[in-house]
């Protein structure tokens, strides 16, 4: 039983990342902005249930407004197109997404 | 020096010491929380650029660093930084903090200062200072010089308070010196009328001189009475008692027989019954204060042709008179009287405070009982 609940973990997850992968990785790539990414929006909404939350909310309305990216950047590239995925894909994704990259844990 | 005057040193001195103590206090307890405050103050000022520098290191890390950020750690204070939700991001701080509102205080030996930042480097809302807290030990110099002033207050004021009174001391001991003086004449011209009497033969005088004469002498008897009340009233705050065991049976047939004139006089019979030795210890001069004075009241208002009788046992001496008494409000007006010796001083009371003051003096017991027309009957028990 045990055994079985680990293994469906252990491909969540690997599901999960490979999804990630996918739905994100395929245009951010390995690239360092998205790492400069999460530093704007750890630096701008402190708190892992806030980033999360404004990340969530700016990917389902992306305006230039609400961009932690420098107004030069988003005036020549423009935003990205709304998020095709549903809710709880893209909360997963965040999720994925800000337990990479997450500042907090990187700090010794 | 006089009771007195000892008495109103030391009155002026505790009022003067203990409104300087107050005064010095109130300066002392002030300059302490001023100081305590300004100490704090520094403390914070410390703890603020503690904070500030952390803050400029955590910027620059946040900046810098992309795999690993490595926290800001200092030498000479420690750290700790919460997100805005107050979840703590890292610590370095010895003690665990859970009230980030407060912006400064103390903690067990260390003070803390707490700083809200924007931006959030690292994701840090909150930043927490700690450093060793610096003792603020101005408290005993401070209450070494306070004992200092404080000595220093108390001699001078003893010598000035000393100074101050000196002319009242003066007019005191020369007023004094007068009273001695006069009262002193006075015995003498009372002696030779008492001494003359006693000396002048009867043999000589028809019976009209010979009551005269002994009018004179019962006149002059009173008057010397007076004079030793007087005189007992006025050097009594400087003589102390010279007790010895007396025998009050002497001392009383002795007062009896100093009275018997005037007793003869009114025609009293003055019945007697003394104990043979009995023994008290006490000052003779007071003693006898105490008996005249008890004596002469009962002549004084005992009628004519009555009966005085004195009676001493082992522990009590009783005189009493038929004389027209008291009534129970009166008693206890007498009573009242001898409270009220300082403030009716003279007059009436004289030789109740006397009485009152012997008896205090030597733990003697007095009880009065008096019925109106019937007479009055003193009790002294010891
Ligand atoms: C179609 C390509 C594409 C995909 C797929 C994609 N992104 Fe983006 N993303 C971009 C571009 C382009 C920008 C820069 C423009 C902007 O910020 O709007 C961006 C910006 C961002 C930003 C910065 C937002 C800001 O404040 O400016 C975040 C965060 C982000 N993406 C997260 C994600 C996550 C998470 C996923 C996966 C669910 C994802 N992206 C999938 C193209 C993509």
């Amino acid at each position: 039983m045990v055994k079985i609940i680990l293994l469906a973990v252990i491909s969540l997850t690997f599901l999960n990342a490979s999804s990630f992968e996918e739905n994100c990785l395929n245009c951010h790539g390995n690239d360092f902005k998205f790492n400069m990414m999460m530093k704007k929006y750890t630096q701008k909404y402190s708190s892992e249930k806030r980033i999360k939350e404004a990340i969530f909310d700016y990917l389902k309305e992306p305006t230039s407004e609400k961009s932690v990216l420098p107004y030069e950047y988003i005036n020549r590239f423009g935003t990205k197109e709304k998020t095709t995925l549903d809710d709880k894909t893209l909360r997963e994704m965040i999720d994925v997404y800000y337990d990479r990259f997450n500042l907090r844990s990187k700090i010794y | 020096m006089y009771k007195s005057e000892k008495q109103t040193i030391f009155y002026v001195l505790g009022l003067y010491l203990s409104s300087t103590l107050l005064l010095i206090a109130t300066l002392f307890a002030t300059y302490y929380f001023y100081k305590q405050d300004e100490l704090m103050h520094a403390e914070k000022e410390i703890l603020k650029e503690y904070s500030s520098a952390l803050e400029d290191k955590l910027l620059f890390v946040h900046e810098n660093s992309d795999e690993k950020y490595e926290y800001p750690r200092f030498e000479n204070f420690n750290s700790a930084i919460y997100d805005i939700d107050k979840n703590l991001i890292f610590s370095k701080l010895d003690a665990k903090i859970d009230n980030l509102d407060k912006d400064f205080f103390f903690k067990g030996s260390n003070s803390y200062y707490i700083s809200s930042l924007k931006p959030h480097y690292l994701g840090a809302a909150y930043s927490v200072v700690e450093k060793k807290r610096k003792p603020i030990d101005i408290l005993n110099d401070l209450i070494i010089t306070a004992l200092i002033i404080i000595t220093i207050t108390i001699i001078t004021s003893f010598f000035l308070v000393k100074l101050v009174l000196r002319p009242l001391r003066d007019n005191l001991r020369l007023l004094d010196n007068f009273i001695k003086e006069t009262t002193h004449e006075l015995n003498t011209p009372i002696t030779t009328i008492l001494a003359n009497i006693e000396t002048l033969d009867s043999k000589n005088c028809d019976e009209k001189s010979m009551r005269k004469l002994q009018r004179i002498k019962t006149a002059s008897t009173t008057i010397s009475n007076l004079y030793q009340d007087l005189v007992y009233l006025l050097l009594n705050h400087q003589i102390s008692s010279q007790n010895e065991e007396l025998n009050l049976s002497e001392i009383l047939n002795q007062r009896v027989h100093y009275f018997s004139q005037a007793a003869n006089i009114k025609k009293l019979n003055l019945h007697v019954a003394v104990k043979e030795n009995v023994f008290f210890n006490a000052d003779r001069q007071k003693m006898e204060r105490l008996i005249d004075n008890i004596l002469s009241n009962a002549i004084k208002y005992t009628g004519k042709s009555t009966t005085i009788k004195v009676v001493l046992t082992q522990h009590a001496l009783s005189i009493s008179d038929e004389g027209k008494g008291m009534s129970q409000d009166e008693i206890s007006t007498i009573f009242q009287r001898y409270r009220r010796f300082d403030k009716t001083q003279g007059g009436f009371g004289i030789g109740y405070s006397i009485i009152k003051s012997i008896i205090d003096e030597y733990g003697i017991k007095i009880n009065i009982e008096s019925e109106l027309d019937k007479g009055t009957k003193v009790t002294l028990t010891w």
